[in-house]
């Protein structure tokens, strides 16, 4: 629970909850992006930066020149990084809708068995209608 | 916070996903100001660049949009107004708020902020209050929010409202709580 340090106590934690992740400020990538609480970054920049370095070697193999093969790279790291991120982003609100509706089938599924609501009984009478 | 609203949900989402934008555009903005340190390249003689400026013409465009329309969603979302199971009214005061509950019965009272002297160990400074208002869950509910004296603000951060109280005017809020908890 949150305590109010004391004048004379130096102050031992950074955070203020009592989980243990919290007791550490969190890594941001150029000090605003949080990859390891936001869904889907650390994944993105990883695959990004895989992407720029292949994208930037190859070029500089197929043309020997640098300059041109660190702006491909830098151009493959935002390409990737966009790609997978928005791959990963709507695949994780389809999983998030998943949830939703699961949650919401369990807890229809407790609140009325046995009932004349019970989702269960009614797909039965369907089923045995057809 | 983590959100306890689906308004909340969306808001965050969609904050992570102007952030990654942000993110890429000021990496590429960085890289391009070390080119502009390290280059040796000199061109005096620049007639016309079509091809970059239809490109920093239509990309910045482009980046707009996909900034603009979830972002616009978001709000009509926010706007939208189903119809209420419950109605409160918050009055804000100098320097505490009070509700109202009038659809069933006459429920009025104040809620002031607790002291810090006055906390228990475990309660959060600043935070906690002697009268709570509590809410269903699962329930969309109005809020009506209004000021007796000058300007309020009746924000609840994890359920993603923030409603200014303004003397003389009714402002509408819709709350939805998705877990029961104290926000």
């Amino acid at each position: 629970m949150a305590a109010v340090p004391e004048p004379d106590e130096p102050a031992k934690r950074k955070g203020s909850c009592t989980s243990l992740r919290s007791y550490w400020k969190p890594f941001k990538l150029l000090g605003i992006l949080d990859v390891e609480n936001i869904p889907c970054a650390r994944d993105s920049i990883l695959y990004g930066s895989l992407g720029s370095v292949v994208a930037g070697f190859g070029h500089f193999l197929l043309t020997s020149r640098i300059r041109r093969s660190c702006d491909v790279g830098v151009g493959g790291f935002i390409l990737v990084t966009l790609g997978c991120w928005f791959h990963c982003r709507y695949n994780y609100a389809k999983q998030k809708i998943q949830q939703r509706i699961t949650r919401q089938g369990m807890k229809n599924k407790l609140l009325y068995e046995g009932t004349h609501l019970d989702p269960e009984r009614k797909q039965n009478n369907g089923n045995s209608s057809n | 916070q983590n959100a306890a609203s689906p308004i909340m949900e969306e808001l965050i989402a969609f904050h992570d996903h102007a952030l990654m934008i942000i993110f890429l555009i000021s990496s590429l903005v960085l890289y391009i100001i070390s080119l502009m340190l390290t280059t040796k390249l000199t061109h005096t003689s620049t007639m016309n660049a079509q091809e970059i400026e239809m490109i920093w013409t239509i990309l910045p465009a482009m980046i707009l949009i996909m900034i603009a329309l979830p972002s616009l969603r978001i709000l009509y979302m926010t706007d939208e107004f189903n119809k209420p199971y419950l109605t409160l009214k918050a009055i804000g005061h100098q320097w505490y708020w009070s509700y109202e509950y009038s659809d069933y019965e006459d429920l009025a009272f104040d809620s002031y902020i607790m002291p810090t002297y006055f906390l228990e160990p475990g309660e959060f400074r600043l935070l906690e209050v002697d009268n709570r208002t509590t809410l269903p869950m699962e329930a969309d509910i109005r809020v009506l929010i209004s000021s007796q004296d000058v300007l309020h603000s009746w924000a609840v951060p994890s359920l993603g409202v923030k409603t200014d109280a303004i003397p003389g005017r009714l402002n509408q809020a819709m709350v939805a709580s998705m877990r029961p908890g104290l926000y």
